[in-house]
């Protein structure tokens, strides 16, 4: 048993995609729980992938196509859980501000949420505030993930905290940002709850502050 | 030496002669809303029309005091002339490719009459109009995207990098060889109609790739180039490039254009016999956030150790106070 949750983890960090289903199908075959497979191979996995990717061992390619490889695992086992869902952390919009068409960023932190048990709205990129506003209004998320690649848009995101303040939304949900540009210090300074230099990090900030809130 | 702007910034391109102080330049855009409002020009006029993208550039160097001049202002010209769909923005918002006509890595097919593309046009002509107005004066810089860039543009960013990880390596250099030649035709253009120097804006950037990446697929071209183009070349390549300092100096650029992220005393030690710098006055946190104080205390630290043309670390943030972008004016008349 053990041994199919490491190869499956092993195949998520080198990025096997093309085998990825298979290997998922033999550990499913042979009995394995299939939460196990999730919590103990492919989330372990992409923790794996975003620690080498925040020290500088690997890069965005090899981020993507590991995220590409774990998607493809989770998109087999899911169906085969209770309900055909594992238990939500907590939902999560996430957009790329008005003015930004960048989105790899955001791809990535919205499929290791995903992968990570969160459902996740993806609003895409170039997101007008007011749009914003009346998505957040209908879903009611737990989290707002913000995304900025450059530094002619990161000011966006304040006028999005300053819209939701401004329409009594503020406190009803956490808002987290990232992006290239942006780091803790811009992050407290416009008044986010908080800032992943990754998407590993966005994950682990996501859990945090789904759990504190209850 | 006679002591001009045009001057000091060659000089400072090839490590030479130094004046009494060091030059001010931009190797990318210091367009923002002020100054914008002093030249009487906004965008997405400034891309679109040769007047327009030269009045706003004459502004860097008459409102702020920059010793260069740098008309383009956007990353997409190339990516328009080769049909991608652009969106051009307006006074608030910089322009960006909405569609990607590449993206299942299909052929490029470069239109014989691609300097002539409105978008390609309007930028010769502007740095001809500099030329007339300014030329041996001040100098002028124009810019152009490399391959890796315009891969970006044409096959999409993530389509792209999904392609380098899943090591698909014929595809990627395919890619890269079909786009080289605009390059080199774009940068030669400049050169023949009024640019000093031309930057090359390649996005291979740490927050990306690896120096592994750039080694194997673009260093090799990046030598291409050079060993094509006619006139002094700027390579900018933005974010933490710390760990690929040496693999830029190889590839025969005569100067690097850099970040706030990489510390200009250890770019100046490990490459500057190389190549010349030039940068790196942080922008999100000194330019756009912080006060001029923050900004000249920063533009000091570079010229202190020894960075050979001072100025902003990539395009400016629109809403950047030209107070903030003057106090690197003003760093620089303390003198080295």
């Amino acid at each position: 048993m053990g041994d199919h949750l490491e190869i499956i983890k092993s195949a998520v960090i080198s990025g096997k995609h093309a085998e990825i289903k298979a290997l998922v199908q033999s550990a499913i075959d042979a009995g394995l729980d299939p939460n196990r497979i999730i919590n103990e191979a492919l989330i372990p996995a992409m923790d794996v992938v975003g620690k080498d990717f925040g020290s500088g061992k690997i890069f965005v390619p090899e981020m993507l196509v590991s995220a590409v490889t774990m998607k493809a695992g989770v998109d087999i086992v899911k169906p085969l859980l209770a309900g055909g869902q594992s238990r939500s952390y907590g939902t999560v919009i996430m957009a790329t501000v008005k003015g930004d068409l960048h989105d790899i960023g955001k791809n990535l932190v919205t499929m290791m949420l995903e992968g990570a048990g969160f459902k996740v709205v993806d609003l895409g990129v170039d997101l007008d505030v007011q749009k914003l506003i009346e998505q957040v209004k209908a879903i009611r998320p737990d989290i707002l993930g913000l995304s900025a690649l450059l530094t002619t848009t990161m000011p966006e995101m304040q006028k999005v905290i300053g819209e939701l303040k401004a329409q009594g939304l503020r406190d009803k949900f956490k808002v987290i940002v990232g992006g290239a540009p942006v780091d803790r210090t811009f992050a407290e300074k416009i008044g986010a709850d908080g800032y992943g230099a990754n998407a590993a990090e966005a994950v682990q900030l996501a859990r945090r502050l789904t759990e504190t809130k209850g | 030496m006679k002591l001009n702007s045009h001057t000091l910034v060659m000089s400072a391109m090839f490590g030479g002669r130094r004046g009494l102080r060091p030059p001010v330049g931009n190797p990318t855009s210091i367009a923002c809303h002020g100054l914008m409002e002093r030249a009487g020009v906004f965008f997405p006029e400034a891309h679109l029309n040769s007047d327009a993208m030269a009045e706003l550039a004459l502004a860097g160097h008459e409102v702020v005091g920059f010793d260069t001049v740098m008309p383009e202002y956007s990353v997409v010209q190339e990516a328009a002339a080769l049909g991608a769909r652009v969106d051009w923005g307006d006074w608030d918002k910089m322009p960006d490719v909405r569609e990607f006509p590449n993206a299942d890595f299909s052929d490029i097919v470069i239109p014989s009459d691609f300097l002539e593309k409105p978008s390609c046009r309007v930028l010769l002509d502007a740095l001809s109009i500099l030329r007339r107005h300014v030329g041996g004066r001040v100098a002028i810089i124009g810019k152009v995207m490399g391959p890796w860039t315009m891969s970006y543009h044409m096959v999409g960013t993530q389509n792209f990098l999904l392609a380098v990880g899943m090591g698909e390596s014929d595809k990627v250099t395919k890619m890269l060889r079909q786009l080289m030649p605009i390059t080199v035709a774009f940068i030669n253009a400049q050169f023949a109609a009024g640019a000093d120097i031309v930057v090359l804006a390649d996005h291979a950037t740490r927050n990306l790739v690896g120096p592994y990446h750039y080694e194997q697929y673009l260093l090799p071209i990046h030598q291409e180039i050079m060993a094509q183009v006619g006139g002094p070349i700027i390579l900018h390549v933005c974010g933490n490039c710390s760990d690929r300092l040496e693999l830029f100096a190889q590839s025969g650029v005569d100067a690097y254009h850099f970040e706030w992220q990489v510390d200009s005393k250890e770019a100046v030690r490990r490459i500057g016999d190389k190549v010349s710098l030039c940068g790196n006055v942080n922008n999100p946190q000194a330019l756009l956030q912080g006060t001029p104080e923050e900004v000249y205390k920063q533009a000091r630290y570079a010229i202190e150790s020894g960075v050979h043309l001072i100025g902003p670390e990539c395009a400016i943030p629109l809403a950047t106070p030209i107070e903030n972008l003057k106090a690197i004016v003003e760093a620089a008349r303390q003198g080295y």
